[in-house]
């Protein structure tokens, strides 16, 4: 993983990011844009877990709410939540040695965390795109600190994505979607033309984050930004993509059908999925995700759909 | 005899896979179109797809299998993923309850959402899977029989994507309904558009033309 960068490079980097961990606000308030060109770098796997916690304000909602993990962890539960999430506990990163095994440890945490969001947001309850979020965090972090990132995630990152009618998720597809009309008319248009609804290919990348799309360092280094600079990394990421796989003539001779296209979309080349490639070119595609998306959004949802 | 390959009538049907979360549908699809079984398939998010080719007598007909997430919040977005198919596999798992009750439900949804272009639903067979871990529903044959003639399937079949059971049959009792179907349409499309009288005068034309 993240291979290229030297071993005192790396060293440097650590020693800048315990620094900025030490006097996280003032770095955040005074300095953000040094944070941010700091988290385009990567940042360093041995503070990885420590510096999500601290971008996303789960360390913050943590502190805030001291004890309530506990609660929440020791109620049983609405069974009707339990016996889905029990049900996809063995279907996370299933190669990956924390959930490998039934009922070890990385299953038994990952039960804990989705278990106790369903206890703090009854209403939403659980949505099975929740689960490889918590695993990815859980990957980086003790259970109470990813239970806090979840959260952080659910309501501020991602607002509405998870809740039970998955509303936001669709408008967002329509609003990626408007913003490739710019970025790639060619892709936009095959896939106008074709009628292929953004919801049959961003559903998955969106939800979870890229997390079971990506190589796994260029997970984490999207995670990185993403944690940082919000869901407009995610719809970055997303229009880097269509436009890298759907964006030239060449490249939709050999699609000429949604099926085709779809097969395409989900066998991304690596060539564009490799994490130096993708973060060079998510920085370098400055399409702003117009900042009335979340108001958009809001309506949507108090409107009740389309 | 170069041509005669190109020449070989090809079909393309999209089939939904739905049911509730959990009862094996990516596993039904895995063993079918790669032979293959685990026990950790990662739960499906939105939808997922795979292509299966039969040479079907002297044509080939191509199979797009839309497996498709069993969580009932996802059950938003299924207007889009059902639109245009032409089959269903509904599954349940013969080891849980719920799932079997479940089944009218998406039967339901799947009716009020697609239907073929002469109007009639869509052909929809009924798989009750994980028959090896025990349940035997053989028992109840006629009852299940009843259920699908009460509810509109064409058929149904006990499967085991573990140990291969029935799963191909399934697909090729589908398939055959869906080609019936298929030319029932193409039969019933014409005498339907085109009124009696209609018909004749272009016969009249036709034969104009000819002479």
């Amino acid at each position: 993983m993240e291979r290229d960068v030297p071993p005192e490079v790396l060293r440097q980097r650590e020693v800048k990011w315990l620094d900025m961990l030490s006097h996280w606000d003032k770095w955040m308030i005074k300095r953000f844009n040094k944070v941010r060109l700091r988290c385009q770098k990567g940042i360093p796997p041995a503070l990885r877990g420590r510096a999500w916690l601290y971008l996303s304000g789960g360390k913050v909602k943590r502190e805030q709410n001291q004890g309530k993990f506990q609660e929440l962890d020791s109620q049983p539960g609405d069974p009707k939540w339990l016996d889905v999430i029990e049900k996809d506990l063995h279907r996370q990163f299933p190669f990956h040695e924390m959930f490998v095994s039934r009922g070890g440890h990385g299953q038994q945490d990952l039960f804990r965390v989705l278990k106790a969001y369903t206890l703090y947001k009854p209403d939403e309850g659980y949505c099975q795109a929740q689960a490889p979020i918590a695993a990815v965090l859980l990957m980086h972090m003790p259970a109470e600190d990813a239970f806090w990132g979840l959260v952080q995630i659910c309501e501020k990152y991602l607002p509405g994505y998870y809740s039970p009618g998955l509303e936001a998720i669709q408008l967002d597809g329509e609003i990626l979607f408007a913003l490739l009309r710019r970025v790639s008319p060619v892709a936009f248009r095959h896939l106008e033309k074709h009628k292929i609804d953004p919801i049959l290919y961003m559903t998955e990348w969106f939800m979870c984050a890229f997390s079971r799309t990506l190589p796994w360092a260029s997970v984490l280094r999207v995670w990185d930004m993403f944690l940082c600079d919000g869901v407009k990394i995610i719809f970055r990421v997303g229009l880097v993509l269509l436009k890298c796989t759907l964006g030239t003539r060449e490249k939709l001779k050999n699609c000429q059908g949604l099926y085709e296209t779809m097969e395409l979309l989900r066998a991304i080349d690596p060539r564009y999925m490799q994490e130096g490639f993708l973060v060079r070119e998510v920085r370098a595609e400055d399409t702003e995700v117009p900042p009335q998306c979340k108001i958009t959004r809001d309506n949507f949802i108090t409107s009740g759909g389309r | 005899q170069m041509g005669g390959q190109n020449l070989r009538k090809e079909h393309l049907y999209k089939v939904l896979v739905i049911g509730d979360l959990g009862v094996g549908k990516t596993s039904i699809i895995r063993r079918y179109v790669h032979q293959t079984f685990s026990s950790n398939y990662r739960a499906t998010i939105g939808v997922d797809f795979a292509l299966k080719v039969l040479n079907w007598d002297s044509e080939t007909v191509r199979l797009q299998l839309w497996d498709i997430a069993g969580q009932e919040r996802f059950g938003n977005m299924t207007r889009v993923y059902y639109r245009e198919a032409m089959g269903a596999f509904i599954v349940f798992d013969v080891t849980r309850p719920t799932t079997f009750e479940a089944v009218i439900k998406w039967k339901e949804d799947l009716d009020s959402k697609v239907m073929l272009a002469n109007g009639q639903r869509i052909a929809t067979v009924l798989l009750a899977n994980k028959c090896d871990q025990g349940r035997e529903l053989s028992n109840n044959g006629i009852k299940m029989d009843q259920f699908c003639k009460d509810h509109g399937f064409v058929g149904w079949f006990e499967t085991s994507a573990k140990d291969n059971l029935n799963i191909s049959d399934a697909a090729n009792f589908l398939v055959k309904h869906i080609m019936a179907t298929e030319n029932d349409i193409l039969k019933s499309v014409v005498p339907d558009t085109i009124s009696p009288q209609m018909d004749s005068s272009r016969q009249m034309s036709c034969s104009g033309c000819f002479k």
